[in-house]
């Protein structure tokens, strides 16, 4: 295996030499394109003549390995955006749609070119400009703009990043998300024609309280930083803690948000329920009950605040 | 009635009062004598310096307007800012702040007490906290009681989340914006709580005083108008609320189309159009209500009621038309990033590579609030037990502020206040019940609770009278019957106010004691906290730089303001230095020179500039230098004594701002190793060795080591033993830390050569035969 790879390198060779001109080139890109959905399948030989030397048109080229044996688990994410996109280039009028090509290089087909470009990884979009015509770079760029997958790989990002490099922006648009509207409509459904079941609890102050008093508990343990973050519920190697005063998972949100209840219910219990408890020892009993839960907790807290900032000089009973 | 301990009971009902109010004032002063003592660690630790980035241009306006007058502030065009473009300052900021201090100073002048202007301004957050804590207390007293009031005083005085914007030093609009946020709403709710004209009128006043200081004053504009409509959706409309909020809207609106930064944008910007809207639908609302005083047929309020939604939802279609044709803006990106989290980071790098704009992890908020933070709930939870109109109002700026802050750590800042509130409402009930010295009356036989409830009670209550016979004998008893206690008691407090008060109480000395003492020491452990949290996090100006020197005695790192000095000596008076834009307002301020780029990010494509002349490499560099006639350039680098805030740090940010303009030319992959790790060492990238950036950091590094492996202790990676060379800058100086470093950019060859050629010849290097000659080439 490792030796054919040079040996392909080498035939590849004369057929770069004896390149095709560009117009024969192009007149068969057009033809795989228009037979593909606007994408076209790539092998050593294509890739060669998409990335002519002459070439007075663009290209996306989509490197990637979709092979199960490579394991590549983001190709197979990324593969229906590329896909998707190329499809909806190809509903550009004619003039404009040859002037940019889609392609996609299985690793496997392509093993000559993914060593040539020295690619250790997948998926790679690579966009070649012009290098003859009218859409000729300024700065005379011949090498590929790397696509920049920092939006991830979703195809919205993609066709407008793309729509730079072709004659006319790619007229993709997101497919309409039924299940998500139909949710949307069976649940306003659901609760109009339960308007009379809800609204009691639309009207008592008390789940109302709740919802507030819950959102704020939530909000204040950083759920908003973990969902932003996209941080994990929890660490590798089962730590739950994240290290860092600037830092936490997920399932801190829930560890802190239930300290900090439980301490708001312990004052809450002290100040509106135990005065109304009519026998002295257990009401006793309650207050001495709710102190302990205040101090133990508190404690519980600020140990753990002193695992995320180690310089903290205060401790309670931990 | 019998009283848990003895009081006094030959006190006239006139010293009592008499007492409390002086006790009062005393609490007050003592309360804003400890807000201001606790801010001036920054000066004690350090001096008296401005701090930080953006108080530093404050500081440069104000002296402005201190030394040439009002109009001349206003009319001030800075020629030295974004070299060429310049900056309209009158037209850009808001002059609260300085306009404050501008009067404090002519009124201290007057009285022929000369204080330098820079005092006036380093010391005028630590004074307006006290203030702060003053309107903080009428706020709180509005909701409860005067005990509450100085509770929250207290709290606010010395919370670090506040503390942290209001060090002395740091001159910023934060520093006067939260006393106004709390004033403005004291007098709202003052204004809604007596349908006064007056207290609208005060609110519209303090309101204009928010929007000439701080661009958060849109929190105010949401908010009044929010709470406004949830009284209405609650059926609460009345003409208390109608006159408040007309008067507030009406003028403060008029008022703070005055201010020239904000000028027309209350009538044409989406994010103030929740009170233009609200107060459309009060009107509507109020003629309804007119109509119906007046009519009594049945079928006609129905139809009114019908036309009233009607109108609603025609009002709001035609927002929603006036917003599409484009008559009324759209949402800010800075305002909508709050609702769309991933918004800056896509499409406004440069809002989202502020630290201070990254979302908040829970240490930040345990740390600035301590144990205010589970009080929090729990002051919530009493406000919906009264829910008088005002409590509501602290309900919905709860719910707000948390999510806000959660978002945004600078947001935090809003949050405090109302923590601060809700906590002291909690603490003061709790300590109202438990010092109370009387005692209910003991029952043999638990008292069915309410009528009402009798049948949900009396189970309950032969549960714990059967209990209460094996109470003695095993704990576990004990927890189950106090568990059943708990039950019927919530039911009591729920459904609390209809009760006689009797009923209510706490029973011996002991148990007041314990609660008591248990607050006490939360409230010194809440002090020690927040004393430790200010001098050791808060406190540092970062312009001067401390660390300690093994004896354990202060050692001061003053690279910054050397840099900037040796930039003011040496360099003609119009020298233009180009940094990055995080240190524009100091280069103006202490160096006085003219800079490309400064912290108020105005101009995206000019930041961009200057991102990409220090992403790409020398040759592509120096024709953007020299266009912009930038004469030096000026970096801050931290890996020989660990500065971490260094730009090699930033440098990302600069590649992706620069990338987000000439996406062809600069790409942030191409600063990664192929395995995609940012590294200086050996192993770096080339496009990262041969950018400006890079060169200028590790310019001559690896020589100061002698012969051993240099080290970034910043990144903790070897640097290489051959460093990088410069051909088109000069370096100019280093600091003693070598924190700030500074490059002069070299004229034209003045023999037409290009400059790398001239310098390989004049290191005496011969060109190799086969090249061919090097033309002479004239620069782009």
């Amino acid at each position: 295996m490792l030796l054919l790879l040079p040996l392909l390198a080498l035939l590849s060779i004369p057929f770069c030499l004896a390149a095709p001109s560009a117009e024969s080139a192009h007149e068969q890109l057009v033809k795989l394109a228009a037979a593909n959905n606007g994408l076209i399948k790539l092998d050593d030989n294509l890739y060669n003549l998409l990335t002519h030397p002459n070439r007075n048109w663009s290209a996306s080229i989509h490197l990637t390995a979709l092979d199960p044996r490579r394991r590549c688990a983001p190709c197979k994410e990324f593969d229906p955006s590329f896909t998707a996109v190329a499809k909806a280039w190809s509903q550009v009028p004619k003039p404009q749609r040859d002037n940019h090509f889609f392609a996609t290089a299985d690793f496997d087909d392509t093993m000559a070119t993914f060593q040539r470009l020295g690619l250790q990884s997948a998926p790679v979009v690579h966009i070649h400009l012009p290098v003859e015509g009218d859409r000729r770079p300024a700065s005379g760029r011949t090498a590929p703009i790397v696509y920049d997958f920092s939006n991830g790989f979703d195809a919205g990002p993609l066709a407008e990043q793309l729509s730079v490099y072709t004659p006319v922006p790619i007229p993709y648009k997101a497919p309409i998300d039924w299940a998500k509207y139909g949710t949307a409509v069976g649940v306003g459904l659901i609760i109009l024609s339960g308007i009379r079941v809800f609204l009691p609890i639309l009207r008592s102050r008390w789940a109302w309280a709740a919802g507030t008093v819950i959102t704020s508990l939530v909000m204040t343990s950083g759920f908003m930083f973990v969902r932003i973050r996209g941080m994990p519920q929890s660490g590798a190697n089962g730590q739950w803690i994240a290290p860092g005063y600037q830092n936490q998972f997920g399932q801190e949100v829930q560890v802190v948000s239930f300290i900090y209840g439980l301490l708001s219910a312990a004052f809450l219990m002290l100040t509106l329920v135990t005065p109304y408890q009519t026998q002295p020892y257990r009401q006793r009993a309650q207050i001495y009950l709710w102190s302990g839960v205040i101090l133990v907790m508190f404690s519980v807290l600020i140990s753990l605040f002193r695992v995320k900032n180690r310089g903290y000089p205060f401790k309670l009973l931990l | 009635m019998p009283l848990a301990y003895s009081l006094p009971s030959d006190l006239s009902p006139a010293t009592v009062t008499n007492t409390s109010s002086l006790l009062r004032i005393i609490a007050l002063a003592l309360i804003s004598g400890a807000a201001i003592a606790s801010r001036l660690f920054a000066v004690v630790n350090f001096e008296s310096i401005i701090h930080e980035f953006d108080p530093w241009f404050n500081y440069r306006a104000t002296k402005v307007l201190a030394e040439k007058g009002f109009y001349a502030f206003w009319n001030w065009f800075d020629h030295t800012a974004w070299y060429p473009l310049g900056r309209v300052v009158g037209g850009t900021i808001y002059p609260g702040l300085m306009a404050t201090s501008g009067v404090i100073y002519n009124v201290l002048h007057a009285l022929n007490l000369p204080v330098d202007i820079r005092n006036i301004c380093v010391l005028l957050a630590p004074g307006f906290s006290a203030l702060t804590a003053w309107s903080t207390y009428m706020f709180t007293k509005e909701l409860k009681d005067e005990s509450a009031g100085l509770l929250a005083a207290a709290f606010i005085g010395i919370a670090p989340g506040y503390i942290s914007r209001s060090v002395a030093g740091s001159y910023d609009n934060e520093a006067i914006a939260i006393f106004l946020l709390m004033f403005t709403f004291y007098s709202w709710i003052k204004a809604l709580k007596t349908g006064s004209a007056f207290f609208g009128t005060l609110t519209a006043l303090f309101y204009f005083y928010m929007v000439a200081a701080w661009g958060g004053y849109a929190f105010i504009t949401n908010m009044i108008p929010l709470h406004a409509l949830t009284l209405i959706l609650m059926g609460r409309f009345s003409s208390r609320l109608y006159v408040a909020y007309s008067s507030w809207y009406a003028i403060g609106t008029l008022a703070s189309m005055q201010v020239p930064f904000v000028g027309f944008q209350p009538v044409r910007t989406s994010e103030h159009m929740a009170a233009l809207g609200v107060f459309g639908l009060l009107q509507i609302v109020a003629f309804a209500e007119l109509v119906r005083a007046h009519v009594s047929s049945r079928q006609f309020q129905s139809i009114l009621f019908g036309s009233v939604i009607v109108i609603g939802v025609l009002g709001v279609l035609a927002f929603a038309g006036l917003t599409y044709k484009g008559w009324i803006a759209p949402w800010t990106g800075r305002f909508y990033s709050l609702w769309d989290t991933g918004y800056a980071k896509k499409y406004i790098p440069i809002i989202a590579s502020v630290s201070e704009h990254q979302p908040t992890a829970w240490p930040s908020f345990f740390m600035d609030l301590q144990f205010l933070i589970f009080l929090f709930p729990a002051g919530v939870i009493l406000c919906f037990r009264e829910l008088r109109d005002e409590h509501v109002f602290v309900i919905i700026y709860a719910v707000v502020a948390s999510y806000f802050a959660g978002v945004m750590v600078r947001l935090m800042l809003t949050l405090t206040p109302v923590v601060c509130v809700a906590a002291a409402v909690a603490f003061s009930s709790l300590l109202d019940t438990y010092i109370d010295p009387v005692e209910p009356e003991v029952s043999e036989v638990a008292v069915p609770v309410t009528g009402g409830d009798s049948s949900a009670a009396s189970p309950a209550t032969v549960d714990g009278a059967v209990s209460s016979k094996k109470a003695k004998k095993a704990a576990a008893a004990v927890a189950d019957a106090s568990s059943t206690g708990i039950a019927s008691g919530i039911v009591a407090a729920i459904g609390g106010q209809s009760k006689s008060p009797k009923a209510r109480g706490i029973f011996g000395l002991d148990t007041r004691f314990l609660i008591v003492v248990n607050a006490l020491g939360m409230l010194l452990f809440f002090v020690l906290h927040c004393t430790y949290v200010t001098s050791s996090a808060y406190s540092s100006p970062s312009v001067v730089l401390a660390s300690q020197n093994p004896d354990g005695s202060q050692h001061i790192i003053d690279d910054f303001r050397e840099a900037y000095y040796w930039l003011r000596q040496n360099t003609p008076q119009d020298a233009v230095v180009m940094s990055w834009w995080d240190y524009g307002y100091q280069i103006a301020g202490m160096a006085d020179r003219p800079t490309l780029v400064d912290n108020n990010t105005w101009n995206n494509t000019h930041i961009a500039t200057v991102g990409k002349a220090m992403s790409s490499p020398e040759e592509v560099a120096y024709p953007i230098l020299r266009k912009h006639d930038v004469d030096y350039v000026l970096i801050i680098f931290g890996g020989l004594i660990g500065y971490s805030g260094d730009d090699i740090n930033k440098f990302l940010w600069m590649v992706r701002i620069a990338q987000g303009v000439w996406p062809d030319e600069i790409q942030e992959p191409n600063y990664f190793t192929p395995k995609g790790e940012y590294r200086i060492d050996d192993a770096a990238s080339p496009t990262m060795k041969n950018s400006l950036m890079y060169k200028m950091s590790y310019y001559r590094f690896a020589e100061l080591f002698g012969g051993s492996q240099a080290v970034d202790r910043v990144r903790g990676q070897q640097v290489p033993k051959t460093g990088p060379t410069l051909d088109y800058l000069d370096e100019a100086f280093t600091s003693e830390n070598w924190i700030v470093r500074i490059y002069q950019v070299k004229k034209e060859d003045l023999l037409g050569r290009d400059l790398k050629t001239a310098n390989a010849f004049a290191n005496g290097k011969k060109r190799k035969k086969s090249k061919p000659l090097a033309r002479r080439k004239a620069l782009a």
